[in-house]
């Protein structure tokens, strides 16, 4: 008799949750699926809105990534408008997607990640998490909070808030550098920088110890997908999309996201509202790629900035073709950090950054438009189709944890076959899986986090729906 | 622990603003944030995050304003203690996470409290539940009350928030 194990809901991501591992009739992991359960609702939500309020609204839906879609989001508005936005605006664009990625790369690597990495999984999770970061090395704990402020500290110095600034608008954006704000910035950067080379310290000794775990956490064959510049250095607001293999090989380049339709599909799986988006010419699901730090540093060739060159070399030697276990989504994670910080760096010295020339302007000139941009997480899509006066008709958006969906499943249920026996659910196997997940950093972050919906269940049930074990947390 | 600088009343709303009742906690900071109260400060997030712990840290009482789903059909206002065995640290950290960070790692945990308004509607939206909107102007009057004898002498701050309710 199969059975099923389901993990509800995973523990320090973000959202509501939950995991099942099935099990065949002689107890072996046969498979595994990550749900989310939460409905979303959001594209039908915004239709018969101006498009101009979309960079306000969407970078509603999430308060870790907010910059990410309100970033896409323009991006679509400028579609719409067929407009190419002032280089200055580009330029402050990138900047502020500079700090989004420094403070939530900071946030996953040091507060998610780092307790596992020194406490070790078969610490209790009691322990085993930002306090007992705190205990085994305060100063790291600090470092990396400061880490995430100063990525926090661009954005609020270009949008004048933290959280949801309505700073990037169709066309452009809103405002300018200022003298001050650039002051703030380049006085933290020795810090950032400083915190960085720690983060990387602990990372290499994490490689020396974790050599199992980069075997079995979601190493696999697959594609992946991510921005690039046309000469193929990394990218992260602007350039193309590629598609390599696991070979390392390219198997489409230089796509124009507005035809995205053409190369991507979405499957709906059952018991998620996740869409699970694959590569067309492959089918499903042969046509699973992966998004995100590792898929971005796979897709590239090169940074484009010293320091984080000089790593990625070493990332690139991690792999045969392409880098595939999904563990190593931690060391891209530190390799975005360093480059953003580098090119942060770069743009401090640019004048063009406190150029007055922001905005273009026009009314509706395409009734559809595509913007995509790359989320800490992964590849985001904005895809919005309006009316002559500008009223959205109908809204599709592609976030990077869907696009991961299929890759999370497959993690899972490589890292369950090395641990699950028969009927036990035994907690370091699902500090485990929780960390394979983790590796994603995904953000289901549709999800209201009112009080009192955070218990994580642990079940064991049969086909017939007898609960045949369960464990509970929190 | 150390002496705390900056003795002003924080008030922290925190909710997703789209998704209707959730929202609650944001509307009622933002409120506060208009009145311009003297000595209190307020922060607007949509999930409390690691750094939060810094302004809280430098804070002489915080209040935390939050939708509840689980909670009886009235405001409560409860008095918040730093935990630091929570294991749920999300992207989405809880109070007493945040308070215990403050104090581990900044040197300084506030005194604290925990506004919650019953939420009934969790679906995408900007309007709130006739119940939501009955504890939104409760919560408001009080903040109102608090804030108003909070500007007194720091010891009697400590009086008043300990007496309130």
């Amino acid at each position: 008799m199969s059975k099923r194990i389901v993990i509800d809901p995973v523990t320090r991501i973000e959202g509501h949750a939950k995991i099942s591992i099935f099990l065949d009739d002689a107890g072996n992991v046969s498979d595994a699926e990550f749900h989310v359960v939460e409905f979303r609702g959001f594209e039908k939500f915004c239709e018969g809105r101006p498009y101009t309020e979309m960079p306000g609204i969407t970078q509603r839906i999430c308060g870790i990534c907010p910059v990410s879609h309100t970033l896409a989001s323009a991006k679509a508005g400028d579609a719409l408008m067929a407009v190419n936005i002032p280089p200055a605006a580009d330029k402050l664009r990138r900047l502020m997607n500079l700090g989004q990625m420094i403070q939530s790369h900071a946030l996953s690597f040091f507060h998610l990640s780092a307790p596992d990495f020194l406490l070790g999984w078969d610490t209790a999770p009691a322990q085993r998490n930002v306090f007992g970061l705190i205990a085994a090395n305060k100063e790291l704990a600090r470092a990396g909070i400061r880490l995430r402020q100063f990525g926090q500290e661009i954005i609020e110095v270009l949008g004048d808030k933290k959280i949801h600034p309505a700073w990037a608008v169709p066309g452009g954006v809103r405002s300018a550098l200022s003298e001050e704000g650039r002051a703030k910035i380049r006085a933290w950067l020795p810090e950032a920088f400083a915190t960085t080379k720690v983060a990387f310290e602990l990372w290499k000794k994490t490689m020396e110890t974790h050599k199992r775990e980069i075997q079995i956490f979601g190493n696999f064959p697959s594609l992946f997908m991510g921005l690039v510049a046309e000469d193929g250095t990394w990218e992260h607001h602007g350039g193309k999309l590629r598609f390599t293999d696991s070979s390392g090989s390219i198997i489409a380049d230089q796509l124009d996201a507005q035809n995205y339709l053409d190369y991507i599909g979405e499957s709906v799986q059952g018991g998620s509202y996740l869409k699970s988006p694959y590569y067309t010419s492959l089918g499903f699901p042969e046509g699973i790629y992966r998004v995100g730090p590792l898929a971005r540093l796979n897709v590239c060739e090169q940074m484009g900035v010293p320091k984080a060159d000089a790593e990625f070399k070493k990332f690139k030697k991690l792999g045969h073709g392409a880098v595939t276990s999904s563990f190593l989504y931690h060391y891209a994670r530190l390799i975005e950090i360093l480059a953003s910080l580098e090119l942060v760096e770069r743009y401090m010295d640019d004048a063009e950054l406190l150029d007055g020339n922001l905005r273009a302007d026009a009314g509706i000139n395409s009734l559809r438009g595509v913007g995509v941009s790359e989320a800490p997480r992964g590849t985001l899509f904005h895809d919005y189709t309006v009316d002559r006066n500008g009223l959205l008709q109908k809204v599709n958006l592609i976030v990077a944890t869907g696009q991961n969906n299929l890759a999370m499943n497959q993690t899972v249920a490589q890292i369950a076959r090395h641990y699950v026996r028969g009927n036990d659910i035994p907690e370091p196997m699902l500090n485990r899986i929780e960390h394979g997940i983790r590796c994603y950093d995904p953000c289901l972050s549709c999800s209201t986090h009112a009080v009192g919906q955070m218990p994580l269940r642990v079940q064991l049930v049969a086909p017939d729906g007898t609960v045949l074990n369960e464990i509970a947390r929190g | 622990m150390k002496k705390n600088p900056n003795p002003d009343l924080l008030v922290i709303g925190y909710g997703n603003t789209l998704r209707s009742d959730d929202g609650v906690g944001p509307k009622v900071a933002e409120a506060v944030e208009a009145l311009h109260w003297s000595g209190v400060r307020t922060l607007v997030c949509q999930q409390l995050s690691p750094e939060h712990a810094d302004p809280i840290s430098k804070s002489c009482t915080v209040i935390f304003v939050d939708a509840a789903v689980d909670a009886p059909e009235q405001v409560q206002f409860r008095k918040l203690e730093p935990n630091g065995s929570s294991q749920l640290m999300a992207h989405a950290a809880d109070p007493r996470t945040m308070l215990a960070l403050a104090r581990d790692v900044f040197g300084h945990s506030p005194e604290a409290w925990w506004l919650t308004i019953p939420a009934v509607q969790l679906d995408f939206g900007e309007k709130f539940s006739p119940t939501t909107e009955a504890g939104f102007h409760e919560a408001l009057r009080h903040i109102q009350s608090l804030a108003k004898q909070f500007r007194q002498t720091d010891d009697k701050k400590r009086e008043v928030v300990a007496n309130f309710r």
